[in-house]
């Protein structure tokens, strides 16, 4: 990728990353170039943000239902 | 590529898993081995959400997202947020080119429902909150994302099982439980969802029966069936919205009868112009109908918090959407109701009616229609108006032709037909259209002149039109009014001009004014000269040919010899159909030719008038010859003056009285006679004559000449005392002028009697030669013989005889005379419709008749 698409990328990421700091999405800016990639490739958004909750859940409720290890060594 | 692509996605997906597994904050545990087992399950299950779920389920419209958005940032109270949101948004949204995001809207959607999602999660705090369908993660079931049917709970429920979650019982979502729950109940109450009644509506609209909603024939409309549970309001709703489809089948079947019809000839052009309107704007509602239907199967986000989101297009938003095509279908179904029966001007002219309406929205769809309707009128008008050409196999226009010989060809050859004016076109603009063509159709016909066609293009010209087709239309009435004014001024100039250049319409009527009225003095002198004695032969023993040879002297003799030969061509001799015991005086009369064109003017009961006019005259004419002739015997001669010396004085006093009263008739009836003369020359013939002449300076079409002719004969009538009103006087007048006739042969009788005994008394010699060559006397006169034998006693006994009878002849003529003039003078006044106060004037300005009598 030549600088100035590169240029544009960083910015569209850095906007969209406000933008979801804005609404609170827990996302990271990685996670969320992940995302906007999959989207531009013609996924439905829908499914994506399906899957996120899912696996946000499935963190959550090894959290919860299985509590971590006790950090042991 | 694609394959790239696909193992691209593969990539991109592992990773997002890889990430959202390890992004667990507290978990201090390994990092997550791409290849544990458990990695791979999250990573099957991601995979399968991923292709359950296939389209998107809203409109790919990048800016309502984030509009919705900004909203729910704003109602959360969070609008600098909001603020930022859309700057932020703006510079997003303007990043193009390589190295940007292409499906802008997918991002937006999806950073609406994660933070829709997280709105509703946001008042619990700990407890994730899940609205999304079951999916266990063993099962291989895809669910169905749309419906989110909630159950009503009022405790915190977490269960996991195949049922579904949630709702809080807390306090701040009492509106949302609200909706939910009604929601709920809507869906209870309807056996047939929302979406599919407004198909059905749609179908219905454009005449389609649908399961549900079907037309009915017995209450004439489309009806959801009773069997059906909907509710009331719904079924209310439907109804209404299913008046269009009514409305659109009445319009419908309209345009299919009415082509049905088109072979057949039946429909004429006014109509199938209508129906192709009618057509075109059934194109325009068809194309609104396809948008709607799209629309049906779309869902856009919503702004509002209602949850019943079903789809974009409920019933009462179809409502709001059809109204407007529910005004143009119901003016349509009413005008279709109206020009069922009609055709032609006449559906022209209901359809104006209508559009007289204040709304401008019908105004203007009004005069779309209307403008295509009148065209074939139009256009029907134009070419008659310039070219004088009445095409119309359907009869649908205002002017009707009918085969007429040539002479009536401008009376009766074309009329108007008052079914077939539409109303737009007022009564004189028709009469003028009509005068328009017909002259041009005179001129073609009966002048044999081509001259119109170029005034037919100078007045199209100086109209701004052209003389080809269009140019013309409703709306544009004005545009017709100067288009035919400029028709109808050149072409009755034209008109005019013909008739009194080519064929000198003016001379003619000049000549007939002179001839037929006896204008023509010596000429009429002559003519009673020479026609005279003849006439005074029984009427079947008359020949015409022989008149017509004394005509031809006349005219040789007199100054009309200088006329033109044309003019005399056409002067005859008729003899009127008589009976037994008629003398020529009755039936003698004289007639003028007048061909095409001019015999439009001077039709068959028009000379007719003429004729009668001419009797009367003739005889007036007759009377005052007669007065006249008696006039040259009356002159004092020397026979009447130094005769009779050897007469007795009584003789000669008797005889002088005799011959006095005879004067002093003479001369009252040549007082009555000569006035009444002046008064037909001077009062009416030449008053009307120059009535004409000025109304002919002025005339500015051939109607206006019919007119004036029409009225300066009329005139004339009615001034002699030839009209219907004046019987009386005219009966008294002719009993008046035969009168006279006897005087003239009294007074001649008179003077030859006194001739024969002038001749008597001097000789005294007894002459049987001289006896044999007098005169033959008509009334009592004994044979020459007795005269000698008695001498001169028996002379003046003689004498006095015949003097006493004559007087007492005289007399009674005399008595009867005044009687009747006295009757015919106090008749004048009564005559209210004719001014005859310049008669009574001359005949009695010293009022010595009217005072005679004063009681009368």
């Amino acid at each position: 990728m030549d600088s100035e698409a590169a240029k544009t990328a960083r910015e569209s990421l850095d906007l969209a990353f406000h933008m979801s700091n804005i609404l609170e999405m827990g996302l990271d800016r990685h996670t969320l170039s992940v995302l906007i990639a999959l989207c531009d490739l013609g996924l439905n958004p829908e499914a994506l943000v399906a899957v996120v909750k899912e696996l946000q859940r499935e963190t959550l409720s090894s959290m919860t239902l299985a509590p971590p290890p006790p950090p042991s060594s | 590529m694609e394959d790239e692509d696909q193992q691209k996605i593969a990539d991109l997906i592992k990773e997002l898993v890889l990430r959202l597994l390890s992004q667990n904050p507290t978990s201090d545990s390994q990092p997550l081995n791409p290849k544990s087992p458990s990695f791979h399950k999250h990573l099957r299950y991601a995979l399968r959400i991923l292709s359950a779920r296939l389209c998107p389920s809203i409109a790919p419209d990048s800016a309502a997202i984030a509009e919705s958005i900004k909203r729910r940032l704003v109602t959360k109270g969070k609008s600098s947020q909001a603020l930022t949101f859309s700057e932020l948004y703006t510079k997003f949204a303007s990043k193009t080119g390589p190295g940007s995001v292409n499906n802008k809207w997918a991002v937006l959607h999806l950073l609406d429902i994660v933070s829709e999602d997280r709105k509703n999660a946001g008042a619990q705090l700990g407890s994730p909150l899940l609205l999304l369908p079951n999916l266990s993660l063993n099962d291989a079931e895809s669910g169905d994302g749309d419906s989110r049917v909630l159950r009503r709970g009022g405790s915190k429920e977490k269960g996991w099982n195949n049922g579904v979650l949630v709702v809080a019982s807390d306090s701040g979502n009492f509106r949302d439980i609200a909706f939910r729950e009604f929601a709920n109940f809507v869906k209870e109450e309807n056996e047939v969802s929302e979406e599919i009644l407004v198909r059905e509506v749609l179908y219905a609209c454009q005449g389609i029966d649908g399961k549900y909603v079907k037309f009915d024939a017995g209450s004439d409309g489309y009806v959801l069936s009773d069997s059906i549970k909907v509710p009331r309001a719904t079924r209310t709703m439907v109804r209404k919205l299913c008046e269009l489809g009514w409305l659109f089948r009445k319009v419908k079947g309209y345009i299919w009868d009415s082509m049905d019809r088109f072979p057949a000839e039946d429909v004429g052009t006014v109509g199938q112009a209508f129906c192709a309107a009618l057509q075109d704007e059934l194109s325009d509602y068809y194309k609104l109908l396809a948008v709607l239907e799209a629309q049906s199967m779309n869902r856009i986000p919503l702004i509002s918090e209602s949850v019943n989101s079903g789809n974009y297009l409920s019933l009462r938003r179809l409502s709001v959407w059809i109204a407007e095509p529910m005004v143009k279908m119901r003016l349509m179904a009413v005008l279709v109701d109206k020009c069922k029966v009609l055709k032609g001007g006449a559906m022209a002219g209901a359809i104006h009616l209508h559009a007289q309406h204040g709304d401008p929205m019908v105004q203007e769809f009004m005069r779309r229609l209307l403008r295509r309707v009148c065209s074939p009128l139009f256009e029907m008008v134009r070419s008659w108006v310039l070219e004088g050409e009445l095409e119309d196999i359907f009869a649908e226009f205002f002017v009707v032709g009918q085969p007429v010989k040539a002479e009536s060809l401008w009376r009766e050859g074309y009329m108007l037909h008052p079914g077939m004016l539409p109303s737009f076109i007022s009564q004189s603009l028709a009469q003028r259209i009509l005068r328009t063509g017909k002259s041009i159709n005179f001129l073609r016909v009966c002048c044999d002149d081509r001259g119109w066609a170029d005034a037919a293009t100078e007045a199209a010209a100086a109209a701004g039109t052209s003389t080809s087709r269009g140019g013309l239309g409703y709306g544009k009435t004005d545009a017709l009014e100067s288009l035919v004014d400029e028709a109808a001024k050149r072409i009755d100039e034209h008109l005019l001009d013909v008739m009194y250049n080519r064929y000198k319409f003016k001379e003619h009527c000049l000549a007939i004014k002179r001839y037929l009225l006896l204008g023509q003095g010596d000429f009429v002198q002559y003519l009673m000269d020479i026609v005279g004695p003849q006439l005074s032969e029984p009427a079947n023993t008359i020949s015409s040919f022989q008149l017509a040879g004394l005509l031809e002297t006349a005219i040789r003799a007199s100054n009309a010899q200088y006329d033109d030969p044309d003019i005399l061509d056409r002067l005859r001799v008729k003899m009127m159909p008589h009976g037994t015991g008629d003398r020529g005086w009755d039936v003698f009369s004289l007639e003028y030719d007048a061909r095409v064109p001019l015999d439009t003017v001077f039709t068959e009961s028009v000379m007719a008038k003429y004729l009668r006019i001419f009797n009367f005259l003739w005889k007036l004419r007759r009377v005052e010859h007669a007065l006249i002739g008696a006039w040259k015997t009356m002159k004092p001669n020397c026979i009447t003056s130094n005769s009779f010396t050897k007469l007795q004085q009584a003789v000669k006093l008797q005889l002088v009285s005799t011959l006095r009263r005879c004067q002093v008739l003479w001369d009252e009836m040549n007082h009555f006679v000569t006035n009444l003369q002046y008064y037909i020359m001077f009062e009416v013939l030449e008053f009307s004559w120059s009535n004409l002449s000025n109304e002919m300076e002025v005339a500015k079409d051939l109607d206006d000449l019919l007119a004036a002719h029409e009225r300066y004969l009329n005139s004339i009538v009615e001034k002699s005392l030839l009209g219907e009103r004046s019987q009386t006087l005219y009966k008294s007048l002719f009993v008046l002028f035969d009168l006279i006739l006897r005087f003239r042969s009294h007074a001649d009788r008179l003077y030859e009697g006194i001739h024969e005994l002038q001749a008597r008394s001097e000789s005294s010699l007894p002459s049987q030669d001289k006896s044999k060559s007098r005169k033959q006397m008509k009334d009592r006169s004994s044979e020459p013989g007795s005269w000698f034998s008695e001498g001169r006693k028996a002379l003046t006994q003689r004498t006095n005889e015949f003097l006493r009878n004559m007087g007492q002849d005289l007399d009674s003529i005399s008595k009867e005379y005044s009687s009747l003039l006295e009757n015919f003078i106090s008749q004048l006044p009564e005559q209210q419709h004719v001014d005859l106060k310049f008669l009574l004037f001359r005949l009695d300005f010293t009022e010595f008749y009217s005072r005679q009598h004063p009681s009368s």
